[in-house]
């Protein structure tokens, strides 16, 4: 059944939108491919991008197990993102105002206590709440944690931000000091342009291994978690709240659990982004980033992990695709609006065409071995099984 | 100086009045929250703009503005109307979606308005070309800072909302809003056409954002990014009135524009009040004036989910 033994059975499996995809994605690598040869894509920034996808990745992630799996609305994408940055920066930079210089894992704990405490000041008030007012809740109490990174200055340095955030292993034995180690190689694949790979390249490539290894650890985690009772609760919560609670779940706690799980991911998320970008500010709490991550999950398949990574990887596209057209001087608008545009358009053709999105889930809801050793027909027909064939 | 804060707040509680009273009408008959709806009194904003631009300082003055202003605010509304229902008719008309299908789509309405505005008149602050005023003379000695745009701003809103009112109470428009806001499914079965009585909320509720919006503007300073910041506070007034009542808008504007206003007076409780020591303070600076509404809004939801107007939980 394997992409790789058997191609063609693979192929045959799957759905029209998942050719689509698999389609898009192959022509997609291919041109990435020919930019790197070429030299139109430096190899450091490719590693950049590679990171960021992967980061809107664990935030897509996140809100998939609160609004795919529990069907919680959560517009606070953005204040847990913000806040798992801050944390990390602020134990880590350099020109924090509070603890600082602390090594970039104490960061990664603060920021996940610091989520997790938020997590569940935010989850108390709304989670009681009907589903409209609880995305309007959380999108104002998002707010309110944008204020106060904004205005404690004492805390958070304001709107400068926080510089001087060290690289995610700073200070580990080997890591550290691994891209510096590691030799300079230049290559010309063709005529005429030259592949570097510097310093630059190494550091970005132990970024992505940071990212993957978030990615992978959370989509593990996720994948077991939506398959076992406990995301089988979810699921009927999703459906039908009150059902849930006649079943006799305490349907609060496990809206809190969900809430919780999910933020903490878009906590890491954060953290990484602090290491990536090694500079943090209030603009990164701004609403937009909550929006970009619900074009990610709708677009990829409410409740669909793969369908999260998926969204994922459009969002950078479309994020930093639009950069680029800055450098052609014939595009009469800004580029800001543009970006803002395509998000709308994409939302409103989303949801007025495929609300289920482009990957639902389907059988990842499932064991796959139940899927493996089901006949693909029935073993009798209906027929024999009603004795006889006397009604034609 | 609390007057001062208490005549502001008057000010501003009427924009944001006029921006809840259609969010309200909206969530109530339409049946969901509509996130463009900020977006859509920046929709109005901008049109006023170019209009006001075009036309310039036509006639003589009205309170300090020129009357050419005051075309262009009825202009602003009708475009925040007409897009208003241009979206309703192109996109959620015909949509088969829930309330929260409907509340996401509203978010990509908003994006798009927001960025085809900021496509043509770039992302910074612009201002109407009207002369910046000084505040009243014959009311400073009382301690109130009002330029005689705040009291044009305020007496709008009043013959805005009641026009509203009016047109709520006595006519048989109005009858069929209140009674489709009520029960849609029952005003449906009494013969009401309620495709149309919500295409007239729809123009109703936009055209008064888009006043608002030009009020806003001429309040502050317009930029692409006005409507959407003022959202959140309208969301709050709103839900403070209780989510249908147009009169809980009302209400819930006026409150969550004076609490807005009056965030400053926190920090000199001590020297307001009587049998409190001087140096008592509640230390919340003007820079939380809007989180303050947003706590308020949620704890709202939580108390009283149905709001100060509304029937009780």
């Amino acid at each position: 059944m394997g992409a790789l033994t058997d191609p063609r059975g693979y192929w045959g499996d799957l759905t029209t939108p998942e050719r689509g995809v698999v389609g898009a994605i192959t022509v997609f690598a291919v041109l990435l491919v020919l930019g790197l040869l070429t030299g139109v894509l430096a190899p450091a920034y490719f590693l950049y991008l590679v990171g960021l996808a992967g980061m809107y990745a664990l935030l897509s992630f996140g809100l998939n197990s609160q609004w795919g799996f529990t069907g919680l609305i959560n517009f606070s994408v953005a204040a847990f993102f913000g806040l798992g940055a801050y944390g990390t920066a602020l134990m880590s930079a350099s020109s924090s105002p509070i603890a600082g210089q602390f090594l970039p894992i104490f960061g990664l704990v603060a920021a996940l206590v610091l989520a997790a405490i938020l997590a569940v000041a935010i989850g108390i008030p709304t989670l009681r709440l009907r589903a409209d007012y609880l995305a309007i809740a959380s999108l104002g109490l998002a707010e309110v944690v944008r204020l106060i990174v904004l205005n404690e200055r004492e805390v958070t340095n304001g709107s400068a931000g926080v510089r001087g955030i060290p690289t995610f292993f700073e200070g580990w034995p080997v890591l550290e000091t691994l891209p510096q180690q590691l030799p300079g190689i230049f290559i010309q694949p063709l005529p005429g342009t030259r592949l570097v790979f510097e310093e630059p390249f190494w550091s970005a490539l132990l970024n992505v291994a940071v990212v993957v290894t978030f990615v992978a650890g959370s989509y593990a985690i996720l994948r077991r978690a939506h398959r076992s009772p406990w995301g089988r609760v979810l699921r009927t919560i999703r459906g039908d709240e009150d059902l849930a609670r006649a079943l006799g779940k305490h349907t609060y706690g496990f809206k809190m659990q969900s809430f919780v799980l999910g933020s903490l991911i878009m906590a890491l998320a954060g953290v990484f982004y602090a290491h990536l970008n090694l500079y943090v500010s209030p603009s990164d709490l701004d609403p937009v980033t909550t929006f970009y991550v619900w074009v990610a999950v709708i677009l990829g398949g409410s409740g669909s992990n793969r369908g999260a990574l998926f969204g994922g990887i459009v969002i950078v596209t479309i994020r930093e695709g639009t950069r680029f057209l800055n450098g052609f001087e014939w595009i009469p608008v800004d580029v800001a609006p543009l970006r803002i545009l395509l998000i709308g358009v994409l939302i409103v053709v989303l949801m007025r065409y495929r609300p289920q999105g482009i990957l639902p889930p389907q059988r990842e809801l499932i064991w796959p071995s139940v899927v493996d050793e089901a006949p693909d027909q029935p073993t009798s027909g209906v027929r024999e099984a009603r004795m006889g064939g006397n009604d034609d | 100086m609390v007057v001062d804060y208490l005549a502001s707040g008057l000010v501003f509680s009427s924009i944001i009045v006029l921006g809840s009273i259609g969010l309200s009408l909206i969530y109530s008959i339409a049946n969901f929250a509509n996130f463009a709806h900020g977006d859509t009194m920046t929709v109005g904003a901008y049109t006023a703009l170019v209009t006001f631009g075009a036309t310039g300082g036509l006639g003589a003055g009205l309170l300090g503005l020129p009357l050419g202003f005051f075309l262009a605010l009825v202009v602003g509304i009708v475009a925040a109307a007409v897009v208003a229902v241009l979206t309703e008719k192109v996109v959620y008309d015909g949509m088969d979606a829930g309330s929260i299908e409907l509340l996401i789509t509203s978010i990509g309405i908003a994006f798009i308005y927001r960025a085809i505005i900021q496509m043509g008149f770039g992302a910074d602050f612009t201002r109407y070309d009207v002369q910046t005023l000084r505040p009243i003379e014959a009311l400073l000695p009382y301690g109130i800072r009002v330029t005689q745009h705040d009291v044009a701003i305020v007496v709008s809103a009043f013959i805005l909302v009641g026009g509203l009112h009016t047109l709520l109470q006595y006519s048989d428009l109005g009858r069929k809003m209140r009674a489709m806001a009520d029960n849609p499914d029952l005003a449906r079965v009494s013969g009401i056409r309620t495709d149309r009585v919500k295409l007239w909320t729809w123009i109703i509720g936009a055209g008064l954002a888009g006043a608002g919006g030009v009020f806003l503007g001429l309040y502050n300073q317009l930029s692409p990014r006005m409507g959407f910041n003022l959202l959140l506070l309208i969301f709050a007034a709103v839900i403070l009135g209780g989510i249908g009542s147009v009169y809980g808008a009302m209400l819930g504007g006026f409150l969550i524009g004076m609490i807005n206003q009056l965030t400053p007076v926190l920090g000199q409780l001590g020297e307001l009040l009587p049998l409190v020591p001087d140096t008592f303070a509640i230390p919340i600076g003007i820079e939380y004036a809007n989180a303050i509404a947003f706590v308020i809004m949620v704890a709202v939801l939580l108390v009283r989910p149905r709001g100060i107007a509304g029937e009780g939980a």
